[in-house]
Protein backbone atom coordinates (compact mmCIF):
# COMPACT_ATOMS: atom_id res chain seq x y z
CA UNK A 1 0.00 0.00 0.00
CA UNK A 2 1.26 3.23 -0.49
CA UNK A 3 2.42 5.90 1.97
CA UNK A 4 1.90 9.57 1.45
CA UNK A 5 2.92 13.01 3.25
CA UNK A 6 0.19 14.59 4.67
CA UNK A 7 0.66 18.38 4.50
CA UNK A 8 -1.67 21.14 6.07
CA UNK A 9 -4.00 22.30 3.37
CA UNK A 10 -3.71 18.99 1.08
CA UNK A 11 -6.56 17.86 -0.25
CA UNK A 12 -7.59 13.74 -0.70
CA UNK A 13 -10.37 11.88 -2.21
CA UNK A 14 -11.78 8.53 -2.02
CA UNK A 15 -11.32 6.17 -4.53
CA UNK A 16 -14.57 4.01 -3.19
CA UNK A 17 -16.98 6.40 -2.18
CA UNK A 18 -17.77 9.94 -2.38
CA UNK A 19 -15.69 11.07 0.40
CA UNK A 20 -13.53 14.25 -0.05
CA UNK A 21 -10.66 15.30 3.14
CA UNK A 22 -8.70 18.44 3.74
CA UNK A 23 -5.98 17.74 5.93
CA UNK A 24 -6.17 20.30 8.75
CA UNK A 25 -2.78 19.41 10.66
CA UNK A 26 -0.72 16.09 10.41
CA UNK A 27 2.49 14.64 11.60
CA UNK A 28 5.52 15.02 9.81
CA UNK A 29 6.42 11.59 7.95
CA UNK A 30 4.98 8.99 5.11
CA UNK A 31 1.45 7.19 6.19
CA UNK A 32 -1.15 5.27 4.89
CA UNK A 33 -4.45 7.39 4.76
CA UNK A 34 -7.47 5.17 3.64
CA UNK A 35 -11.03 6.01 2.63
CA UNK A 36 -12.79 2.75 3.11
CA UNK A 37 -10.28 0.19 3.19
CA UNK A 38 -8.44 1.86 -0.45
CA UNK A 39 -5.72 4.13 -0.65
CA UNK A 40 -7.05 7.91 -1.14
CA UNK A 41 -5.48 9.87 -3.58
CA UNK A 42 -5.08 13.54 -4.09
CA UNK A 43 -8.40 15.36 -5.02
CA UNK A 44 -7.21 16.65 -8.27
CA UNK A 45 -5.95 13.27 -9.43
CA UNK A 46 -7.74 11.67 -12.46
CA UNK A 47 -10.69 9.40 -11.50
CA UNK A 48 -9.30 6.07 -10.77
CA UNK A 49 -10.38 2.67 -11.63
CA UNK A 50 -13.14 1.74 -9.25
CA UNK A 51 -12.50 0.27 -6.13
CA UNK A 52 -15.04 -1.86 -4.28
CA UNK A 53 -15.86 -0.56 -0.71
CA UNK A 54 -14.49 -2.78 2.53
CA UNK A 55 -18.31 -3.67 3.82
CA UNK A 56 -16.11 -3.71 7.02
CA UNK A 57 -15.02 -0.48 6.45
CA UNK A 58 -18.06 1.23 5.55
CA UNK A 59 -18.19 3.40 8.52
CA UNK A 60 -19.78 6.85 6.30
CA UNK A 61 -18.52 10.62 6.72
CA UNK A 62 -20.14 13.21 7.35
CA UNK A 63 -19.31 16.88 5.67
CA UNK A 64 -18.01 19.25 8.17
CA UNK A 65 -17.07 16.68 10.47
CA UNK A 66 -13.66 16.53 11.46
CA UNK A 67 -11.53 13.24 12.15
CA UNK A 68 -9.01 12.75 14.42
CA UNK A 69 -6.68 9.72 15.65
CA UNK A 70 -6.43 9.21 18.81
CA UNK A 71 -3.75 11.58 20.02
CA UNK A 72 -4.94 14.24 17.79
CA UNK A 73 -1.49 14.92 15.62
CA UNK A 74 -4.06 14.35 12.54
CA UNK A 75 -7.19 16.38 11.92
CA UNK A 76 -8.85 16.04 8.79
CA UNK A 77 -11.86 18.19 7.40
CA UNK A 78 -14.70 16.16 5.87
CA UNK A 79 -15.48 18.48 2.67
CA UNK A 80 -17.43 15.75 1.19
CA UNK A 81 -19.59 12.97 3.07
CA UNK A 82 -19.15 9.45 1.51
CA UNK A 83 -19.42 5.64 2.73
CA UNK A 84 -16.64 5.13 3.67
CA UNK A 85 -14.48 4.61 6.92
CA UNK A 86 -11.34 7.02 7.09
CA UNK A 87 -8.48 5.40 8.82
CA UNK A 88 -4.37 6.20 9.24
CA UNK A 89 -2.19 3.32 8.86
CA UNK A 90 -4.70 0.87 9.65
CA UNK A 91 -6.78 2.65 12.57
CA UNK A 92 -9.98 3.88 11.75
CA UNK A 93 -9.90 7.76 12.93
CA UNK A 94 -12.57 9.59 15.00
CA UNK A 95 -15.42 12.25 14.97
CA UNK A 96 -13.74 15.31 16.67
CA UNK A 97 -16.13 17.54 18.97
CA UNK A 98 -17.87 20.48 17.79
CA UNK A 99 -15.49 23.65 18.21
CA UNK A 100 -17.03 25.54 21.43
CA UNK A 101 -18.91 28.81 19.90
CA UNK A 102 -17.25 32.30 20.17
CA UNK A 103 -18.10 34.57 22.84
CA UNK A 104 -18.64 37.67 20.59
CA UNK A 105 -18.12 37.94 16.74
CA UNK B 1 -29.90 61.73 -5.87
CA UNK B 2 -31.98 62.53 -3.25
CA UNK B 3 -31.41 64.56 -0.95
CA UNK B 4 -34.63 64.53 1.29
CA UNK B 5 -34.63 65.93 4.86
CA UNK B 6 -35.13 62.73 6.13
CA UNK B 7 -38.59 60.86 4.69
CA UNK B 8 -35.80 58.05 3.99
CA UNK B 9 -36.64 56.37 6.95
CA UNK B 10 -39.92 56.61 6.63
CA UNK B 11 -39.88 55.43 3.08
CA UNK B 12 -38.06 52.35 4.27
CA UNK B 13 -40.39 51.80 6.67
CA UNK B 14 -43.01 51.79 3.53
CA UNK B 15 -40.92 49.59 1.58
CA UNK B 16 -40.88 46.86 3.93
CA UNK B 17 -43.94 46.73 5.00
CA UNK B 18 -45.22 46.48 1.05
CA UNK B 19 -42.87 43.21 0.73
CA UNK B 20 -44.91 42.25 3.28
CA UNK B 21 -48.32 42.73 1.50
CA UNK B 22 -48.81 44.99 4.71
CA UNK B 23 -49.49 48.91 5.76
CA UNK B 24 -49.23 50.88 8.52
CA UNK B 25 -52.45 51.80 9.94
CA UNK B 26 -51.02 54.62 11.78
CA UNK B 27 -48.27 57.01 10.84
CA UNK B 28 -45.09 55.73 11.62
CA UNK B 29 -43.04 57.01 14.79
CA UNK B 30 -39.84 57.64 13.33
CA UNK B 31 -36.90 60.14 14.43
CA UNK B 32 -36.99 63.34 12.38
CA UNK B 33 -33.06 63.62 11.55
CA UNK B 34 -30.89 63.46 8.77
CA UNK B 35 -29.51 60.32 8.09
CA UNK B 36 -26.38 61.57 8.24
CA UNK B 37 -26.79 62.72 11.74
CA UNK B 38 -28.12 59.55 13.00
CA UNK B 39 -24.86 58.42 11.83
CA UNK B 40 -23.23 60.71 13.54
CA UNK B 41 -25.44 61.12 17.23
CA UNK B 42 -26.27 56.93 17.62
CA UNK B 43 -22.55 56.21 17.84
CA UNK B 44 -21.99 54.39 14.65
CA UNK B 45 -19.43 57.57 13.49
CA UNK B 46 -17.44 57.06 16.30
CA UNK B 47 -17.24 52.87 15.65
CA UNK B 48 -16.14 53.69 11.88
CA UNK B 49 -12.91 55.57 10.59
CA UNK B 50 -9.00 55.05 11.31
CA UNK B 51 -8.34 55.63 15.31
CA UNK B 52 -7.46 59.18 14.17
CA UNK B 53 -10.67 60.05 12.64
CA UNK B 54 -14.03 58.78 12.87
CA UNK B 55 -16.16 58.60 9.40
CA UNK B 56 -19.22 59.29 7.82
CA UNK B 57 -20.73 56.36 5.67
CA UNK B 58 -22.63 57.38 2.37
CA UNK B 59 -26.17 55.43 2.64
CA UNK B 60 -28.17 55.90 5.29
CA UNK B 61 -27.56 52.87 7.54
CA UNK B 62 -28.83 54.08 10.42
CA UNK B 63 -31.84 55.37 9.28
CA UNK B 64 -32.94 51.56 7.69
CA UNK B 65 -32.83 50.66 10.93
CA UNK B 66 -35.11 53.24 12.28
CA UNK B 67 -37.38 52.30 9.57
CA UNK B 68 -37.22 48.41 9.83
CA UNK B 69 -37.72 49.02 13.85
CA UNK B 70 -40.80 51.73 12.92
CA UNK B 71 -42.54 49.22 10.68
CA UNK B 72 -42.50 46.49 12.76
CA UNK B 73 -43.66 49.07 15.21
CA UNK B 74 -46.90 49.39 13.34
CA UNK B 75 -47.39 46.13 12.99
CA UNK B 76 -47.07 45.33 16.90
CA UNK B 77 -49.81 46.03 19.83
CA UNK B 78 -49.59 50.18 20.38
CA UNK B 79 -46.58 51.67 21.76
CA UNK B 80 -44.74 48.54 22.74
CA UNK B 81 -41.18 49.54 21.02
CA UNK B 82 -41.53 53.17 23.29
CA UNK B 83 -38.22 54.24 23.70
CA UNK B 84 -36.42 51.93 21.29
CA UNK B 85 -33.61 54.12 19.60
CA UNK B 86 -33.26 51.51 16.36
CA UNK B 87 -29.98 53.42 15.34
CA UNK B 88 -28.25 53.19 18.56
CA UNK B 89 -29.38 49.72 18.85
CA UNK B 90 -26.63 49.03 15.99
CA UNK B 91 -23.75 50.29 18.80
CA UNK B 92 -24.96 49.23 21.61
CA UNK B 93 -22.66 46.05 22.06
CA UNK B 94 -19.58 48.14 21.67
CA UNK B 95 -20.80 50.47 24.22
CA UNK B 96 -21.33 47.91 26.46
CA UNK B 97 -18.14 45.95 25.61
CA UNK B 98 -15.87 48.67 25.55
CA UNK B 99 -15.33 48.21 21.51
CA UNK B 100 -13.74 51.29 19.39
CA UNK B 101 -12.97 51.52 16.05
CA UNK B 102 -9.93 50.12 14.44
CA UNK B 103 -10.13 51.10 10.65
CA UNK B 104 -8.93 48.35 8.75
CA UNK B 105 -9.39 45.98 12.34
CA UNK B 106 -13.07 45.82 13.61
CA UNK B 107 -14.16 46.90 16.61
CA UNK B 108 -14.06 44.00 18.43
CA UNK B 109 -10.90 42.94 17.04
CA UNK B 110 -11.17 39.59 15.58
CA UNK B 111 -12.07 40.98 12.21
CA UNK B 112 -9.66 42.42 9.64
CA UNK B 113 -9.77 43.68 5.79
CA UNK B 114 -6.65 41.92 3.96
CA UNK B 115 -5.17 42.72 0.76
CA UNK B 116 -4.52 39.68 -1.25
CA UNK B 117 -3.44 39.94 -5.06
CA UNK B 118 -6.42 40.53 -6.97
CA UNK B 119 -8.69 42.01 -4.13
CA UNK B 120 -9.74 42.52 -0.33
CA UNK B 121 -11.25 39.99 1.48
CA UNK B 122 -11.81 40.16 5.02
CA UNK B 123 -11.06 37.23 7.84
CA UNK B 124 -12.81 36.90 11.00
CA UNK B 125 -10.80 34.59 13.09
CA UNK B 126 -13.72 35.11 16.48
CA UNK B 127 -12.77 31.29 17.70
CA UNK B 128 -9.24 30.97 18.94
CA UNK B 129 -9.16 27.82 17.29
CA UNK B 130 -9.63 29.37 13.87
CA UNK B 131 -6.01 30.37 14.27
CA UNK B 132 -5.12 26.32 14.11
CA UNK B 133 -6.67 26.27 10.25
CA UNK B 134 -4.45 29.07 9.00
CA UNK B 135 -1.74 26.78 7.85
CA UNK B 136 -4.69 24.72 6.07
CA UNK B 137 -6.15 27.38 4.62
CA UNK B 138 -2.42 29.04 2.99
CA UNK B 139 -0.70 25.81 3.00
CA UNK B 140 2.29 27.10 4.58
CA UNK B 141 3.72 27.13 8.07
CA UNK B 142 2.98 30.75 9.54
CA UNK B 143 4.65 32.72 12.33
CA UNK B 144 2.05 33.94 14.67
CA UNK B 145 -0.14 36.57 14.73
CA UNK B 146 -1.64 38.75 11.92
CA UNK B 147 1.44 39.85 10.17
CA UNK B 148 2.34 36.54 9.04
CA UNK B 149 -1.08 35.91 7.50
CA UNK B 150 -1.20 39.50 5.86
CA UNK B 151 2.06 38.06 4.08
CA UNK B 152 0.78 35.40 2.66
CA UNK B 153 -2.41 36.51 1.78
CA UNK B 154 -0.54 39.00 -0.39
CA UNK B 155 0.91 36.52 -2.68
CA UNK B 156 -2.46 34.45 -2.90
CA UNK B 157 -5.76 34.77 -5.11
CA UNK B 158 -8.87 35.89 -4.02
CA UNK B 159 -10.88 33.22 -5.51
CA UNK B 160 -8.39 30.28 -4.31
CA UNK B 161 -8.51 32.19 -1.12
CA UNK B 162 -12.11 32.25 -0.28
CA UNK B 163 -12.87 28.33 -1.20
CA UNK B 164 -10.10 27.03 0.43
CA UNK B 165 -10.84 28.90 3.57
CA UNK B 166 -14.74 28.27 3.32
CA UNK B 167 -14.18 24.44 2.47
CA UNK B 168 -12.07 24.70 6.50
CA UNK B 169 -15.60 27.12 7.51
CA UNK B 170 -13.44 30.12 8.18
CA UNK B 171 -15.84 33.16 8.17
CA UNK B 172 -14.02 34.90 5.24
CA UNK B 173 -15.67 37.58 2.63
CA UNK B 174 -14.98 38.54 -0.41
CA UNK B 175 -14.72 42.96 -0.48
CA UNK B 176 -15.97 43.12 -3.74
CA UNK B 177 -19.89 42.62 -3.62
CA UNK B 178 -21.51 40.19 -6.49
CA UNK B 179 -25.04 40.72 -6.04
CA UNK B 180 -28.20 42.87 -5.52
CA UNK B 181 -30.69 41.40 -2.76
CA UNK B 182 -34.01 41.56 -1.19
CA UNK B 183 -33.83 41.21 2.40
CA UNK B 184 -35.49 37.80 3.17
CA UNK B 185 -36.61 34.81 0.50
CA UNK B 186 -39.63 32.49 0.36
CA UNK B 187 -41.47 35.92 0.44
CA UNK B 188 -44.42 36.41 2.69
CA UNK B 189 -47.47 36.31 0.86
CA UNK B 190 -49.77 39.02 1.13
CA UNK B 191 -52.33 37.01 3.42
CA UNK B 192 -54.22 39.25 5.65
CA UNK B 193 -53.45 38.91 8.83
CA UNK B 194 -55.25 36.56 10.94
CA UNK B 195 -57.23 37.36 14.52
CA UNK B 196 -54.63 35.67 16.82
CA UNK B 197 -56.20 35.57 20.63
CA UNK B 198 -52.79 35.32 22.54
CA UNK B 199 -49.37 36.04 21.59
CA UNK B 200 -47.18 34.43 19.99
CA UNK B 201 -44.73 31.21 21.53
CA UNK B 202 -41.02 31.75 20.22
CA UNK B 203 -38.60 29.09 20.75
CA UNK B 204 -34.89 30.77 19.96
CA UNK B 205 -32.43 28.48 19.03
CA UNK B 206 -30.11 31.45 17.74
CA UNK B 207 -26.95 33.03 19.58
CA UNK B 208 -24.82 35.55 20.09
CA UNK B 209 -26.42 38.49 18.51
CA UNK B 210 -28.71 38.41 15.69
CA UNK B 211 -31.21 35.97 16.37
CA UNK B 212 -31.16 37.43 19.80
CA UNK B 213 -31.91 40.82 19.19
CA UNK B 214 -34.96 39.23 17.06
CA UNK B 215 -36.21 37.34 20.20
CA UNK B 216 -35.46 40.21 22.41
CA UNK B 217 -37.56 42.93 20.06
CA UNK B 218 -40.79 40.04 19.99
CA UNK B 219 -40.14 39.82 23.47
CA UNK B 220 -41.10 43.67 23.92
CA UNK B 221 -44.08 43.28 21.34
CA UNK B 222 -45.62 40.42 24.08
CA UNK B 223 -44.25 37.13 23.02
CA UNK B 224 -43.11 34.56 25.49
CA UNK B 225 -40.03 33.94 23.95
CA UNK B 226 -38.16 30.71 25.62
CA UNK B 227 -34.14 30.53 24.48
CA UNK B 228 -33.12 26.74 23.89
CA UNK B 229 -29.39 26.19 24.51
CA UNK B 230 -27.42 22.96 23.91
CA UNK B 231 -25.84 21.91 26.74
CA UNK B 232 -22.97 20.93 25.24
CA UNK B 233 -23.02 24.20 23.16
CA UNK B 234 -24.49 27.25 24.94
CA UNK B 235 -24.48 30.55 23.38
CA UNK B 236 -20.66 31.65 23.46
CA UNK B 237 -22.14 35.21 24.58
CA UNK B 238 -22.47 33.97 28.21
CA UNK B 239 -18.94 34.19 27.85
CA UNK B 240 -19.15 37.57 27.00
CA UNK B 241 -19.72 40.71 28.68
CA UNK B 242 -23.02 40.15 31.02
CA UNK B 243 -24.82 43.14 30.69
CA UNK B 244 -25.02 42.82 26.67
CA UNK B 245 -26.23 39.11 27.32
CA UNK B 246 -28.70 40.51 30.04
CA UNK B 247 -29.91 43.19 27.92
CA UNK B 248 -30.61 40.33 24.54
CA UNK B 249 -31.48 37.77 27.32
CA UNK B 250 -33.46 38.65 30.48
CA UNK B 251 -37.52 38.03 30.56
CA UNK B 252 -36.74 34.97 28.18
CA UNK B 253 -36.41 31.90 29.43
CA UNK B 254 -33.93 29.07 29.41
CA UNK B 255 -34.59 25.41 28.38
CA UNK B 256 -30.98 23.64 27.96
CA UNK B 257 -31.15 20.15 26.39
CA UNK B 258 -28.59 17.66 25.82
CA UNK B 259 -29.51 17.63 22.28
CA UNK B 260 -26.56 14.34 21.31
CA UNK B 261 -29.20 11.73 22.41
CA UNK B 262 -32.88 10.99 21.06
CA UNK B 263 -34.33 12.26 24.37
CA UNK B 264 -33.26 15.64 24.19
CA UNK B 265 -34.05 15.66 20.46
CA UNK B 266 -37.68 14.49 21.03
CA UNK B 267 -37.68 17.32 23.51
CA UNK B 268 -37.08 19.35 20.86
CA UNK B 269 -39.18 18.35 18.56
CA UNK B 270 -41.95 18.64 21.36
CA UNK B 271 -41.01 21.78 21.77
CA UNK B 272 -41.05 23.38 17.65
CA UNK B 273 -44.20 21.73 17.36
CA UNK B 274 -45.75 23.72 20.22
CA UNK B 275 -43.83 26.81 19.13
CA UNK B 276 -44.98 29.81 16.89
CA UNK B 277 -41.97 30.84 15.52
CA UNK B 278 -38.94 29.69 15.42
CA UNK B 279 -35.58 31.62 15.42
CA UNK B 280 -32.69 29.42 14.43
CA UNK B 281 -29.61 30.10 12.82
CA UNK B 282 -27.63 26.98 12.44
CA UNK B 283 -26.21 25.61 8.83
CA UNK B 284 -28.89 23.75 7.43
CA UNK B 285 -26.67 20.79 7.42
CA UNK B 286 -26.80 20.91 11.33
CA UNK B 287 -30.45 20.60 11.80
CA UNK B 288 -30.18 17.87 9.39
CA UNK B 289 -27.57 15.49 10.35
CA UNK B 290 -30.14 15.53 13.42
CA UNK B 291 -33.27 14.98 11.59
CA UNK B 292 -34.73 18.20 11.50
CA UNK B 293 -36.44 19.31 8.22
CA UNK B 294 -37.01 23.06 8.38
CA UNK B 295 -39.13 23.41 5.52
CA UNK B 296 -41.53 20.40 6.48
CA UNK B 297 -41.25 21.21 10.34
CA UNK B 298 -42.70 25.21 9.27
CA UNK B 299 -45.31 23.34 7.24
CA UNK B 300 -46.64 20.61 10.09
CA UNK B 301 -46.93 23.32 12.53
CA UNK B 302 -47.54 25.93 10.66
CA UNK B 303 -44.76 27.77 12.22
CA UNK B 304 -43.06 30.81 10.97
CA UNK B 305 -39.71 29.54 10.83
CA UNK B 306 -36.75 32.40 10.61
CA UNK B 307 -33.38 30.96 9.30
CA UNK B 308 -30.57 33.38 9.94
CA UNK B 309 -27.32 32.67 7.79
CA UNK B 310 -24.64 34.10 6.25
CA UNK B 311 -25.05 33.99 3.09
CA UNK B 312 -29.16 32.07 2.08
CA UNK B 313 -29.78 28.49 1.95
CA UNK B 314 -29.22 25.91 -0.54
CA UNK B 315 -26.01 25.05 -2.45
CA UNK B 316 -22.99 26.04 -1.92
CA UNK B 317 -23.56 29.21 0.23
CA UNK B 318 -25.48 27.09 2.81
CA UNK B 319 -22.29 25.84 4.45
CA UNK B 320 -20.30 28.87 4.67
CA UNK B 321 -19.88 30.23 7.95
CA UNK B 322 -20.07 34.32 8.84
CA UNK B 323 -20.58 36.92 11.58
CA UNK B 324 -21.80 40.17 11.81
CA UNK B 325 -18.58 41.79 10.83
CA UNK B 326 -17.33 40.05 7.25
CA UNK B 327 -20.77 39.82 6.73
CA UNK B 328 -21.03 43.58 6.37
CA UNK B 329 -17.92 43.55 4.27
CA UNK B 330 -19.69 41.13 1.65
CA UNK B 331 -22.47 43.40 1.66
CA UNK B 332 -20.18 45.87 -0.04
CA UNK B 333 -20.27 48.86 3.22
CA UNK B 334 -15.97 48.41 3.39
CA UNK B 335 -16.16 48.60 -1.07
CA UNK B 336 -19.00 51.75 -0.38
CA UNK B 337 -16.45 53.10 1.78
CA UNK B 338 -13.66 52.51 -0.04
CA UNK B 339 -14.72 54.24 -3.06
CA UNK B 340 -15.61 57.34 -1.30
CA UNK B 341 -12.61 57.79 0.80
CA UNK B 342 -10.06 55.69 -0.61
CA UNK B 343 -9.76 53.37 2.44
CA UNK B 344 -10.30 50.50 3.14
CA UNK B 345 -12.04 49.98 6.41
CA UNK B 346 -14.78 48.19 8.56
CA UNK B 347 -18.01 49.63 8.93
CA UNK B 348 -19.46 49.91 12.40
CA UNK B 349 -19.35 46.87 15.08
CA UNK B 350 -20.64 43.46 13.79
CA UNK B 351 -23.13 45.76 12.10
CA UNK B 352 -24.73 43.04 9.77
CA UNK B 353 -25.82 41.31 13.63
CA UNK B 354 -28.38 44.18 15.00
CA UNK B 355 -29.36 45.19 10.92
CA UNK B 356 -30.73 41.38 10.52
CA UNK B 357 -32.11 41.14 13.83
CA UNK B 358 -34.58 43.88 13.54
CA UNK B 359 -35.63 42.65 10.10
CA UNK B 360 -35.64 39.12 11.62
CA UNK B 361 -38.14 40.75 14.08
CA UNK B 362 -40.34 42.14 11.32
CA UNK B 363 -40.46 39.20 9.20
CA UNK B 364 -41.00 36.77 12.26
CA UNK B 365 -44.07 38.88 13.41
CA UNK B 366 -45.44 39.59 10.39
CA UNK B 367 -45.16 35.79 9.36
CA UNK B 368 -46.93 34.90 12.74
CA UNK B 369 -49.48 37.54 11.77
CA UNK B 370 -50.33 35.76 7.86
CA UNK B 371 -50.92 32.42 9.68
CA UNK B 372 -47.34 30.90 9.90
CA UNK B 373 -46.52 27.84 7.80
CA UNK B 374 -43.42 29.17 6.47
CA UNK B 375 -39.72 28.98 6.47
CA UNK B 376 -37.92 32.72 6.34
CA UNK B 377 -34.41 33.00 5.56
CA UNK B 378 -32.85 36.20 6.34
CA UNK B 379 -28.83 35.94 5.21
CA UNK B 380 -26.91 38.49 6.71
CA UNK B 381 -24.84 39.87 3.95
CA UNK B 382 -28.56 40.49 1.79
CA UNK B 383 -30.09 42.12 4.90
CA UNK B 384 -27.40 44.59 4.55
CA UNK B 385 -26.73 44.58 0.94
CA UNK B 386 -31.40 45.46 0.83
CA UNK B 387 -30.04 48.61 3.18
CA UNK B 388 -26.53 49.79 1.48
CA UNK B 389 -28.67 49.77 -1.98
CA UNK B 390 -31.89 51.25 -0.78
CA UNK B 391 -30.39 54.80 -0.91
CA UNK B 392 -26.99 54.35 -2.42
CA UNK B 393 -25.60 57.38 -4.97
CA UNK B 394 -24.57 56.14 -7.95
CA UNK B 395 -21.53 56.40 -9.46
CA UNK B 396 -18.25 57.51 -7.50
CA UNK B 397 -18.55 60.94 -7.76
CA UNK B 398 -22.04 61.14 -6.53
CA UNK B 399 -21.22 58.94 -3.91
CA UNK B 400 -17.85 61.27 -2.97
CA UNK B 401 -20.19 63.99 -3.01
CA UNK B 402 -22.53 62.03 -0.55
CA UNK B 403 -19.79 61.91 1.89
CA UNK B 404 -18.39 65.09 1.53
CA UNK B 405 -21.90 66.62 1.94
CA UNK B 406 -22.95 64.50 4.78
CA UNK B 407 -19.03 64.64 6.93
CA UNK B 408 -20.36 68.56 5.95
CA UNK B 409 -23.69 67.84 8.47
CA UNK B 410 -22.51 66.25 11.16
CA UNK B 411 -19.60 68.72 11.61
CA UNK B 412 -21.87 71.41 11.41
CA UNK B 413 -24.06 69.63 13.70
CA UNK B 414 -21.25 69.05 16.17
CA UNK B 415 -23.20 66.55 18.23
CA UNK B 416 -21.44 62.94 17.35
CA UNK B 417 -21.73 60.81 20.69
CA UNK B 418 -20.35 57.89 21.52
CA UNK B 419 -21.99 54.64 21.24
CA UNK B 420 -24.47 54.11 24.13
CA UNK B 421 -26.38 51.50 25.53
CA UNK B 422 -29.55 50.73 26.95
CA UNK B 423 -29.61 48.88 30.50
CA UNK B 424 -31.17 45.36 30.88
CA UNK B 425 -34.65 45.13 32.27
CA UNK B 426 -33.06 42.34 34.83
CA UNK B 427 -30.48 39.99 34.23
CA UNK B 428 -30.82 36.73 31.71
CA UNK B 429 -31.79 33.25 33.89
CA UNK B 430 -28.99 30.81 34.34
CA UNK B 431 -28.42 28.09 31.59
CA UNK B 432 -31.48 25.50 31.63
CA UNK B 433 -33.54 27.42 34.62
CA UNK B 434 -36.63 26.45 33.14
CA UNK B 435 -36.11 23.23 31.14
CA UNK B 436 -38.79 21.10 32.84
CA UNK B 437 -41.35 24.04 33.53
CA UNK B 438 -40.89 24.98 29.60
CA UNK B 439 -41.04 21.21 28.44
CA UNK B 440 -44.61 20.78 30.76
CA UNK B 441 -46.05 23.87 29.90
CA UNK B 442 -45.60 23.96 25.98
CA UNK B 443 -46.39 20.02 25.83
CA UNK B 444 -50.06 20.69 27.13
CA UNK B 445 -50.22 23.48 24.24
Amino acid sequence: MAKTALKAGARFKSTVCDTQVMVVKAPAGEFELRCGGADMVGATAPAAAGGTLDPALSGETLIGKRYVNADESLELLCTKGGKGTLSLDGVALEIKQAKQLPSSD
Amino acid sequence: MSEREDPIAQAYAEHLLASLGRQAEASLALPMEHPALRWSRCGLMALTGTPDTPLMFPAPLAACADGALAALAALGPAGALDGIDAAALLAERAAIAGHRRGGDVSPGGACRLLRAADGWLALNLARDDDWDLLPAWLETELSPGWEGVAAAVRERLLEALIEQGRLLGLALADAQPMTDTVPWQRGLTAAAPMARSRPPRILDLSSLWAGPLCGHLLQRLGADVVKLESTQRPDGARNGPPAFFDLMNAGKRSVALDLRGDEGRAQLRGLIAAADIVIEASRPRALRQMGFDAEALAREHRLTWISLSGYGRGAPQEQWIAYGDDAAVAAGLSDTLYRATGQALIVGDAIADPLTGLHAALAAWAGWQAGGGMLVSLALRDVVRHCLQFDLPGGDEALRARQRHWTGLAMADGSARLPQARSARGTAPALGTHTAEVIAEWAAC
